[in-house]
Parts: structure tokens; sequence; C-alpha cells
């Protein structure tokens, strides 16, 4: 009943044969924002493809359970279908494809998990301009190809338009509010609130504790050199935003 | 005896035929066929030729074929094994006013290095041998739809077209290559288009043979002055097809645009040559490409673009891409281009790979499945080339024939 939605437990794995997360542990319960932040190279986007089933990592040692499944075992997409969503730092251009086409293939691989039929055209169209009002994104994108000659902040509110229509159980987003101006910072904020609910969870990964002013997390984390070095709450990303990590790598020791 | 001899032996001395496919037979003997010791030729399937039984066409067939619904405007001729037939033609009569059944063919038309000597060599085949080469001549505008079909006879399928545009003269002209399944024997197309000042054409080639069979065609167009000529062809039939295309930009201002794609699997092999030959100043191509290879096939495009001293001003665009999906399978694109005059804008570019994996992963994050994300992928890499094709029906019709030399085939509704 009280099992955390996410539980990560002294996760390890290596990226390109070199080893990049060394025993990552985190709990996030359903409920709750969390917050994970940390110096460029730390591993951040490592932990989001490795629990988003990245092909390319080894797995050298922990578990990782998801609403109680064995997270690890399955392969990307079902991960996707059991509602877990990435938010990816770099979203991907696929010219041929149209957004619409996604959104709605998205959509149906959610449903059909779930044990739905298939949206309907009509109500798919009304359920994606409604999203897209939210998220202030031209209908006329819709039609263009996924994230094709899309501005950066365009790119980034997509992502999280796709996560509206998924209704993912937990979304990790893996700065999703770098490269915003401050409006779209607000919308993208106002997005990831409107998914919060008591049975769903958010992840955040970020550089600037500004994103957390919309987004007020329960739990931040520093993630440095592959390791969570510290956790807090709100005002640890604070002094972060202060001091810089300088002080928390003294503390940590290099992994060999 | 190798297949020439036995294409001549076939052939022999018929005492009824006319001078154009003497002329054809004696440039046959005297030039002989390509080899893959040809610059030109090196990737295509020359030996299946030796399997060819016989070279002669086949007798006048007996089936009931099933064609394509009829295109909405289109007059239409159907060739079965080579042979017109009129009960299933949907001729207009100004069609068939102007239609001139006679060997004569392009005789007048004097020797070309290109058909006689050069790449368009294969077409003699077709000229000695069609029973009933069709000349046209198109003065004001009209839209012609021919398809054709080889039967499972296992004997020779020649077809021959002639076709002339006057000046401002407007043809859409559809071509399918169609092919029951069974023991098809070799079939051979040859096709004239020449363009007067400010014609047009749009020129739709659909490639849908069957499984097992042998397809040779050579297209020989010619753009005069202001003519435009738009060629999209998609090649997706045959256990070995070729295209010999040649595109003359002999007027001033002449233009062409070109989209192509193939897709081939299994053991198949699909091989192009697009020659686009920029002759006066202020020509234009434009030329795209897209071909897939899955499991063991091979699917081969040279793209050649020569600008003469002739044409200042030209402007090439030229864009080559290959995916390999199957680790048998290969691609060879190669792109040439040479040019003998100044200022001359030219765009090239020719890449092959396989399907990206972060594109993969992005969509497999978003739930769709493997066989989803993969053919999805596919069905985008194609996309540019398909979606030049303006008629809805032969679009579907045509993305309906890639998808089935697939390694894994598009979900239907991706089929627009
Ligand atoms: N495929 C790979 N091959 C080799 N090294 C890799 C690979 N993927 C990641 N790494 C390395 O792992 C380390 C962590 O990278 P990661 O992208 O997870 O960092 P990050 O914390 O997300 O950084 P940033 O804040 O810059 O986004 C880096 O040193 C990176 O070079
Ligand atoms: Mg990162």
């Amino acid at each position: 009943m009280n099992a955390p939605l996410l539980k990560i437990d002294q996760l390890s794995a290596s990226a390109g044969g070199a080893p990049v997360l060394h025993g990552v542990s985190l709990e996030v319960n359903a409920g709750e924002v969390h917050a994970i932040m940390g110096p460029n190279g730390s591993g951040k986007s490592t932990l989001a493809h490795v629990l988003a089933g990245r092909p390319g990592y080894v797995i050298t040692g922990g578990t990782v359970r998801f609403d109680g499944a064995d997270l690890l075992a399955l392969p990307a997409e079902e991960r996707a279908r059991a509602g877990l969503f990435l938010g990816f730092q770099y979203p991907v251009e696929i010219p041929g494809v149209s957004n619409a086409y996604l959104l709605k293939a998205a959509l149906n691989a959610c449903r059909r998990q779930r044990g739905e039929q298939d949206i309907d055209a009509f109500d798919f169209l009304n359920l994606v301009r409604d999203k897209m009002r939210t998220m202030h994104i031209d209908e006329a994108l819709l039609t263009r190809g996924v994230n094709e000659g899309f501005s950066g902040g365009e790119k980034k509110r997509n992502e999280i338009l796709q996560m509206l229509v998924m209704e993912p159980r937990l979304a990790l987003l893996d700065e999703t509010d770098s490269g915003l101006d401050i409006d779209a910072l607000k919308i993208v904020g106002r997005g990831i609130n409107s998914l919060r609910a008591a049975e769903r969870a958010v992840v955040v990964i970020t550089h600037y504790q500004r994103l957390l002013d919309y987004v007020v997390p329960d739990q931040v984390h520093v993630l440095a050199r592959g390791r969570i070095v510290r956790s807090g709450d709100r005002a640890l990303a604070l002094e972060l935003e202060r001091r810089g990590y300088d002080w928390l790598l003294e503390a940590a020791p290099a992994m060999a | 005896m190798k297949a020439l001899e036995r294409i001549l032996a076939d052939f022999g001395s018929p005492a009824d035929a006319g001078p154009a496919r003497l002329a054809a037979a004696e440039a046959l003997s005297t030039h002989a066929l390509p080899t893959r010791r040809d610059e030109n030729w090196r990737y295509a399937n020359l030996r299946a030729l030796e399997a060819v039984r016989t070279f002669l066409p086949g007798p006048a067939p007996s089936i009931s074929p099933a064609l394509p619904p009829a295109l909405p405007g289109y007059s239409r001729l159907v060739f079965i094994d080579g042979r017109l037939q009129p009960q299933h033609s949907l001729p207009d009569t100004a069609l068939l006013g102007s239609l001139r059944r006679s060997a004569a063919g392009s005789a007048d038309a004097g020797p070309v290095p290109f058909a006689f000597s050069g790449d368009g060599r294969f077409g003699l085949i077709a000229r000695m041998f069609a029973p009933e080469p069709i000349a046209l001549r198109v003065a004001g505008s009209l839209a012609l739809e021919l398809i054709s079909i080889t039967t499972a006879q296992a004997c020779g399928s020649y077809l021959e077209l002639d076709l002339e545009l006057a000046a401002h003269a407007q043809l859409e002209l559809v071509e399918r290559h169609l092919g029951g399944a069974g023991p098809t024997g070799l079939s051979c197309v040859q096709v004239d288009l020449q363009l007067a000042e400010q014609a047009q054409s749009t020129h739709t080639r659909l490639l849908q043979g069957a499984p097992d069979a042998l397809h040779y065609d050579t297209v020989a167009v010619t753009v005069g002055a202001g003519a435009q000529y738009l060629l999209r062809q998609v090649s997706a039939g045959a256990q070995t097809a070729r295209s010999t295309i040649q595109v003359r930009l002999s007027g001033r201002e002449a233009r062409t645009q070109i989209r192509a794609l193939a897709t081939a699997h299994e053991a198949q092999v699909c091989d192009a040559l697009f020659t686009v030959l920029h002759e006066a100043p202020g020509t234009r191509s434009d030329q795209l490409f897209r071909g897939i290879a899955s499991d063991r096939a091979h699917v081969a495009c040279s793209a050649d673009v020569q600008v003469s001293a002739g044409a200042p001003g030209a402007r090439v665009v030229q864009s080559l891409r290959g995916l390999i999906d199957g680790a048998g399978a290969e691609v060879d694109l190669r792109p040439r281009l040479t040019i003998n005059t100044d200022e001359v804008q030219a765009a090239h570019g020719a890449t092959t790979g396989r399907l990206d994996e972060d594109l993969l992963f992005y969509l497999l994050a978003r739930g769709l499945s493997p066989v989803e994300a993969r053919s999805l992928l596919k069905w985008a890499f194609l996309a540019e080339a398909l979606n030049a094709i303006d008629a809805p029906a032969l679009r579907r019709a045509a993305g309906q024939g890639a998808a089935a030399r697939l390694a894994d085939t598009p979900a239907t509704e991706l089929l627009q």
C-alpha cells in the first residue's frame, strides 16, 4: 500500500565501457515531486536513460522497482506503457512522422495497456487541442514532422505536451527547463503541475532552481560523480544556487 | 550460347520487320549488351539474363487481368505481355485517333548514341520484339495511364512507347508495370519522350512486377526550351530490376525534377541509373532518390549529372539516401557531377546508413513497439519521394507496393 512508486536501490551502470552510476538509491512516492540537480557530466541523463530503458548501458548492480514491478526487466516500450515517461534533454527531430501521428500512437499504446480501445479520431483532436492550448503550442505544429524545425523552446513544450497526452504515473523530465524564456518556463511549470495528482509523481532534472519556484519539490537531491551525495528539501536548491557544488564535491570522494 | 547470341537468334531475320527493328538488331549485334565492366552497369544483375528460356514474345494471352481501379480523368491502355488489350482499355476517341501503331516507331529520330551504343542499349531488345509499339503525338493535353502486365508464361514481354509533346502540350503519363505470380520471363520496356518548348509532363512510373520477374527498362527524355519534365518512379517489383533513365535538358531553361524510391527485400536486386544532361543555358535539375534494402537485397542508384559547356547558369540539386535494413543487405549510391562551365549552382549529397538508434529509442520511449517504430521510421525515410506523387490513389498504390518489400510492413493508416 505504502510502497514507493519508484524505488532505486544501489543502481550502478556504465556507458561506453566507463562506469557512470555508482550505487544510486532513491525512493519516490506517489504524489511527490523530486528534483535532481548536479554538475555537468555527473550522470543525471544516464540515470534517466537507464530508467527509461535506453539500449547501450550496462547495469552493473542494483535494482529498480516501479509500481512494484522489476523495471529493469522490461523493454523500453513497456516501461513507457506502464506509465514511465522520459522528457528528453535533447528531443530528436523525426521528419516524415507527423506530430499528430506520434501523439496518437503514444496515446493508443497507453490505452491498450490499460485495456481500453483506441481513441476515436474526433476525441483525439479535442483532447490534443485542449492540451496544446495549455502548452501554448500552435496547432499548426500538429501536422509538422516531430520536432522538425521546432525552436528549442517549442521542442521542450512538445515534450510536455506528449507527457500530458500520455498521462504517465511517473514523469522523468531531463532539463525540460533549459533554454526556455521566462514565459515558456511558466507554461512548462503549469503543464507539469497540471499532471500532479495523488497517484502520480514527477522527477525533474534541472540546473536551475528557477523551475522549482513553479514546480515546488518535496525533495531535492544532488547527483555528483554518479552517486547521490546529498538530499534535502527546497532550501537545498537555494543553497546550491548560492554556493555551487564545490563544497559538496569536496565531501564526496571521487570513485576510482 | 550467351544471352546476346540467343536474343539475336530468337529474333532471326523476320521478313516483316520494319527498319526500326532491323536497325535495333543491327545495333545490338554491333555494340552488344553492357557488361558489369561498364561503369554504369556495375551493380546491375546481368547474369539473370542467362537464365531466360526464350526471348520471343509470348502468344496472345487469354487471362482476364485484375486491374487497379481507373484513375479519374485518365485514358487507359492495357497491355498484357506487350499486347494491347482493347477490351480492358479506356481510351477516349481523341487518343485513339492519334495512336499510331506501327513498327516504324522511332526510326525517323535517327540513331542516338544513348540508345544504340550507350546505356540505353537494353531498349533495343524492346524495340526488336515489341509486338505492338505505340507512337503518340500530344498536341493539347492528355492524361494517360498505361498498364503493362507480364503473365506467368515465361516468355518475353516487350513494350515500346514513343511519345512526342508538341509545344505547350501537357501530358500526365502513368506507367504501371504489374505481374502475376509464377515463372515470368523477361520484361523489357523502352520509352522515348520528347517535349517541345513549353511542354509539360508528369511521368509517374510504378514498377511492381512479380517477385520473380526480370525487368529492364529504358527511358529517354528530351526536354525543350522552357519545358518541364517531372518524373516520379517507385521501383518495388521484380527479382531483378534495372531502370536506365536519361533526361536531356536540351532547350534553354528546360527543367526536370526526379523523385525516385526503391525498396527490395529477400535476395532482390534493384538498380537504377539516372543521367541528366544539362545542354542549354539556365537549365535546372532536381533529383531525389531514397532506397531501402532489407534482408539480403541489393539496391543501387547511380545519378550522373553532366553540365556541358553550353549550359551556363545551370542549377543542380541532388539528394541520394540509402537505408540498409538487413545483415546481408547492401545499398550503393553513386552520385557523379561533371561541370564544364562556370556559373553553375550545385548542391548534392549522398548518404547511406542504418536506422538511427536515437530516433528509434525516442519512439520506444513513447510506447511504440519496436516493429511499429522501425516501420514508421522507414516510412518517414520514403515520405519525401512518395509524397511527390500527387494523385492519392496512385500514391497509395505506390506506398503499398513499396511497403510490401520492407522487412516489416507499416501500419496501413500511414498509407495516406
Ligand atoms: N554512451 C556513452 N559513452 C561514453 N560515455 C558516456 C556515454 N553516455 C554518457 N557518458 C558519460 O557519462 C557521464 C555522465 O553523462 P550524463 O549525460 O549522464 O551527464 P549529465 O549529468 O546529464 O550532464 P549534463 O548536466 O551536462 O546534462 C559523462 O562523463 C559522459 O561523457
Ligand atoms: Mg544531462
